[in-house]
């Protein structure tokens, strides 16, 4: 194989695009309440039953993927005891999902989610689920704590939706931050004051999109099992992730390095302009969890 | 130069059936605009606004045990526009339909006058396949006139021009998308320049040939200062540079139009095709 040459299209791609030129960013002052050490935590937990069916989860097998995901991300006994961590019994949850009709987060994250904010003593009046309707739910109006929860997948004007940017639902007219392809998107996690009150993080990777087609961004073709959740204090670091696993997939489908279609360079600038965590891998502490066969990464 | 729209309101839910191959809308359609896209299809709107589309009617198609079929209906407002939006995707393969089309995977998607249609089944089956079809071809028929494709791709030369390897754009992320140059607009292109960008077979090899109609010779000279200046200063007297991967850029620059050539493997290809660009520009 040829050796490939670094032009100036691509240092311009690399140093302008790539969650790798968030090394740049090292050392810079982060918001309050953001990552301070420097330093982020992933947990990636795939399990070979996550799925009964294409797209159809088990929900049994997905409780247990994040209870192990989230214990593991908080270093504690159990999934209990991590979610404790999290939010309090007094606490307001909103449960921000995602119901894109081709790929939505899932009722069975879903229950997940809520049956572990149960647990905590949450109680089931003061925990709302929703997306499109976040600025109306009235749970989500009083929220104190925010659990972030939605699918992988290629994004025609964003390059991925993952976590950064399933909070565009907060923002009254969405399309104020699709300027030079959603570049800014991290901005409005400070704007509407979603920073500190996200607790968690969870980059749905049960059937991740790689590639993305037509006016309804969706071809079940660009769709693959993958089986995995990834969950983060950080949105930054575990889309960064999440990108880097949809790169692998369409380096192995396309059988050549193919770019992005839009690149998702709000992942990178969320890290050095906005400063909502860390998008450069060698700050990112990745533990992966469970079943290897296709991990990609 | 501009993307006017041409002709008047058309009931866009007269073009489509009610029914096809048993398929029946049931839910009333529902239309939309460049403010309320993106309650539909959340940022890809922002491609068809790229394109300055006037309104999208949906309906969607209903039948027993079957996957649904959705039905997008785009006014864009002028034939150049629909052209334009139809070269943005252009995987598949042709089937004949419209003034030109594509199939691959139950979507179909094709042009003619000024509308751009795409047609989704929720999962490919041989039914879907067939009622797809057929659906494309009574709306292309629905639909009366054709429309002329923008005059600036008539500039590429025909000879190894790649299948499908025409794109015609507006906008600076557009031109990215197929061709990455900068992250900066740094041709100064939007929605009053007109853009098409072409690949060539060169042996085994692919090379690239853009070229940017402005709104006016001062307008054009500012984007050929800004090109030379941010991506080949080493050529600010020559126009033409041999850049890391061995292969030639080339540019040139006449009155309000602006010719530039990428990836060719020498630098006397680079330069013909420029003068052929030039001769069919006479």
């Amino acid at each position: 194989m040829a050796k490939k040459v670094i032009t100036r299209r691509d240092f311009i791609r690399v140093a302008a695009l790539s969650p790798l030129a968030g090394a740049v960013a090292h050392g810079m002052k982060r918001m309050k309440g953001a990552f301070s050490s420097g330093q982020s935590r992933v947990v990636l937990f795939r399990d070979e039953k996550a799925l009964v069916s294409f797209k159809k989860p088990d929900p049994e097998v997905v409780q247990n993927m994040l209870d192990e995901a989230v214990t593991t991300l908080l270093e504690e006994k159990g999934p209990v005891e991590a979610w404790k961590r999290l939010v309090t019994s007094s606490d307001i949850v909103g449960i921000k999902t995602n119901v894109m009709h081709y790929l939505p987060t899932t009722p069975e994250v879903e229950q997940a989610i809520k049956r572990r904010l149960l647990d905590v003593g949450v109680p089931e009046k003061n925990i709302g689920i929703d997306d499109r309707g976040v600025r109306r739910n009235p749970v989500f109006q009083r929220a104190t704590a925010i659990i972030n929860a939605r699918p992988a997948r290629t994004h025609h004007w964003s390059g991925i939706g993952g976590c950064i940017k399933n909070h565009i639902m907060f923002v009254p007219r969405a399309s104020a931050y699709h300027p030079d392809s959603c570049a800014d998107l991290a901005a409005l996690w400070k704007e509407f004051n979603l920073i500190d009150r996200t607790k968690l993080n969870i980059l749905v990777m049960l059937n991740p999109q790689f590639h993305t087609v037509g006016p309804h961004s969706y071809n079940d073709k660009y769709v693959w099992n993958y089986k995995g959740i990834m969950v983060s204090r950080d949105p930054v670091a575990v889309d960064a992730v999440g990108l880097m696993i949809i790169e692998a997939k369409r380096r192995e489908y396309f059988g050549e390095d193919l770019p992005m279609q839009t690149p998702a360079k709000h992942i990178r600038i969320a890290d050095t302009k906005h400063n909502l965590g860390v998008s450069d891998p060698s700050r990112i502490e990745l533990i992966k969890l469970g079943w290897k066969e296709g991990i990609l990464i | 130069m501009s993307n006017d729209v041409r002709g008047g309101e058309v009931d866009l839910g007269a073009l489509l059936p009610k029914e096809i191959n048993g398929w029946e809308a049931k839910d009333a359609d529902v239309l939309y605009d460049p403010d309320t896209i993106f309650d539909y299809i959340d940022g890809a709107g922002e491609v068809y606004r790229a394109y300055s589309f006037q309104r999208l009617l949906a309906r969607i198609y209903t039948k027993d045990k079957n996957p649904r079929i959705i039905a997008d209906l785009f006014d864009m407002g002028s034939s150049k526009n629909a052209y334009g939006v139809f070269t943005h995707d252009l995987e598949g393969e042709n089937v004949g339909i419209g003034q030109n089309s594509t199939y691959k995977g139950g979507l179909l998607s094709f042009w003619k006058d000024r509308f751009f249609v795409s047609l989704y089944a929720e999962e490919e089956t041989e039914e879907t396949r067939k009622a797809l079809l057929l659906l494309g071809k009574i709306v292309a028929t629905s639909i009366k006139q054709e429309g002329e494709p923008p005059t600036l791709v008539d500039l590429f030369p025909l000879e190894n021009l790649r299948d499908k390897g025409i794109r015609f754009f507006y906008n600076h992320l557009i031109l990215n998308y197929h061709f990455f140059i900068a992250d900066e607009n740094i041709l100064l292109l939007g929605q009053e320049t007109e853009a098409a960008l072409a690949a060539y077979a060169e042996g085994k090899e692919l090379l690239y040939v853009l070229l940017v109609r402005y709104p006016g010779a001062d307008k054009a000279m500012d984007a050929y200062e800004s090109f030379i200046k941010t991506y080949m200063p080493e050529a600010r007297d020559s126009d033409i540079l041999r850049t890391e991967n061995g292969k030639w850029t080339a540019v040139r620059l006449k009155e309000d139009l602006l010719i530039i050539v990428f990836d060719s493997q020498s630098e006397s290809h680079a330069q013909s095709i420029i003068q052929r660009v030039l001769e069919r520009e006479e």
